[in-house]
């Protein structure tokens, strides 16, 4: 990490020894730490920040000039690349033509501070999440979701200065509850997670919410983040429930989790390190009965495993988000299931017995964890993987079709809400959305 | 000539908190750790105070495990008061990879 002191308000450079990774391995020869003594003794005594300071004011449009247009663009992304603003994608130049028509979707101001992007510390600013999001070839209407989830990453609780930087790169999952979720096109249905035509916010928004990551938090891999992997980081993963398809009493997630009213506009932030694929319906003559049985059974099994990244919110986070389609949400209402009762089941049989934790060497994880609350769970045998049903995230989302359930293990202290304010022009900008991409409406999608 | 102008991403920095000032010389300072116990700090820290007792004869290094240790302890209100507190001329932190 060569940036993470800046996000505390000090200069970006500090007093640093830095060593190869392998001398901090066990069984290490570590004679180089006496033999750069040194550089730590310099460190204390003669060492000055190097740091000039920020100029005052706006910063300086960048610019490139060629003979042609596409000559200028191709130098854009060449310029933007090379400055390590970029993620190997083609980029928009954040011209000021396309982020003050970005900002038509922000009830704030373009100077309005929401904070500092751990760990770099850039200031976050309302533009600045325009900027990014004209970057990821966003619309202003998409700008309302991102400027929600890029408060909830910034908010204290979620810790998320350490989130970024971690080596198991942990990456933002936003799930989007409310009437605006089928309105901006993101999608809630079949490729719900990845790449749509038809649905393109999703990857808009989760793939700005990535470049204000590494560009304004800091977050360039091996030296900003130390995510070995680093997987689902073009585009994060920004998605939408599927209400409609929700079986009657089965609430919203939103409403479930953090007490937002049905139908009101919403994100929630969970901080996921992997999706796994469940292939949940069985394969020969069974009843509906056995069918949801063992289907949930075998989503259990899945999370029946000793992720130490999820200890990080044992108590108040959540072990991951459970994501099962629509027709299978409808059966399971049909038999008699209800959100709160397919959590308490996947709870209560994803538990570990604690010899399996013992083998994996997990007790010694749970020993030094900071929450009392997770420590003292290591009494417990079989060993939930939450301290309550209620921690897991459990979705109604993806195409409808009955074969697989989706798991996405997380490492998030919280699962952390934000309602979304829409600005009064919002319908407009609905309308310039069919007008530029074509109706919207179910009834016109393919 | 065509020319694109367009928005730097990065963000703007601010400095509210200066480093603090640097020592004159290390004889006859007091000098603490403040560790999240991880990567070999159990070796390597320990190793350090040894290094610097040994060039320092007049040194005081406290011990590795004065304040409290750890990545969810060190950043606390709680453990910046006992370093105060403890009248340390300065810390070193570690480990980070």
């Amino acid at each position: 990490m060569k940036n993470a002191v800046s996000g505390l308000g000090l200069a970006p450079d500090a007093a640093m020894v830095t060593f190869p990774i392998e001398l901090f391995l066990p069984g290490s020869d570590i004679a180089s730490v006496r033999a750069r003594k040194r550089e730590f003794y310099d460190g204390l005594t003669r060492w000055k920040s190097e740091f000039a300071g920020a100029a005052p004011g706006e910063k300086p449009l960048l610019s490139v000039e060629a003979a042609s247009h596409e000559e200028a663009l191709f130098k854009a992304n060449n310029l933007l690349l090379t400055s390590l603003w970029g993620d190997g994608l083609p980029l928009w130049p954040a011209t000021r033509t396309r982020v003050d028509w970005i900002l038509k979707g922000s009830v704030l101001p373009r100077t309005h501070v929401l904070g500092k992007f751990p760990p770099r510390g850039g200031v976050t600013t309302i533009e600045t999440c325009a900027i990014a999001l004209a970057m990821a070839g966003g619309r202003p209407e998409y700008l309302p979701v991102l400027v929600a989830a890029v408060d909830a990453c910034l908010d204290t609780e979620s810790g998320f200065d350490q989130l970024q930087a971690t080596s198991g790169g942990p990456f933002p999952a936003v799930i989007v509850n409310g009437p605006i979720r089928k309105q901006i096109r993101l999608n809630s249905g079949f490729g719900c997670l990845g790449p749509d035509p038809q649905h393109p916010a999703g990857a808009s928004i989760g793939r700005a919410l990535r470049l204000l990551q590494q560009n304004v938090g800091g977050a360039l891999p091996g030296t900003g983040t130390m995510a070995i992997f680093g997987a689902m980081r073009y585009t994060n993963a920004v998605f939408g429930e599927d209400e409609d398809g929700l079986p009657p009493g089965w609430l919203p997630h939103a409403a479930e989790r953090h007490g937002f009213a049905s139908g009101s506009d919403s994100i929630s932030l969970v901080f996921a390190s992997g999706v796994t694929n469940i292939r949940r319906r069985g394969a020969k003559k069974e009843t509906p009965e056995e069918d949801i049985l063992n289907g949930l059974h075998r989503m259990a099994d899945f999370m029946r495993t000793p992720n130490l990244a999820a200890l990080a919110g044992y108590e108040k986070g959540t072990p991951g988000i459970m994501m099962i389609p629509p027709v299978v949400a409808q059966t399971m209402a049909g038999l008699g299931w209800t959100k709160p009762s397919v959590r308490e089941f996947l709870w209560e049989h994803s538990r570990i017995p604690l010899e399996q934790m013992r083998r994996a060497g997990a007790p010694a994880w749970i020993e030094i964890d900071a929450n009392p609350v997770t420590r003292a769970s290591i009494d417990l045998d079989p060993w939930p993987i939450c301290t309550k049903p209620d921690n897991i995230v459990f979705l109604v989302a993806g195409g409808s079709h009955p074969t697989h359930s989706q798991w996405l293990q997380a490492h998030s202290p919280r699962v952390t809400g934000r309602m979304i304010t829409l600005p009064e022009s919002f319908d407009r900008l609905l309308a310039d959305a069919d007008r530029d991409l074509g109706c919207g409406d179910d009834v016109c999608l393919v | 000539m065509v020319k694109i102008e367009f928005h730097d991403p990065s963000g703007r920095l601010e400095v509210t908190t200066p480093h603090a000032p640097r020592l004159a010389s290390l004889e006859g300072k007091r000098i603490g750790f403040v560790s999240n116990e991880q990567w070999q700090a159990y070796r390597m820290l320990p190793l350090l105070k040894e290094t610097l007792e040994a060039d320092f004869p007049a040194i005081e290094v406290l011990p590795v495990d004065a304040f409290p240790q750890g990545n969810a302890l060190i950043p606390t209100e709680e453990t910046a008061a006992l370093v105060e507190k403890s009248g340390v001329d300065a810390v070193i932190v570690g480990n980070a990879a």
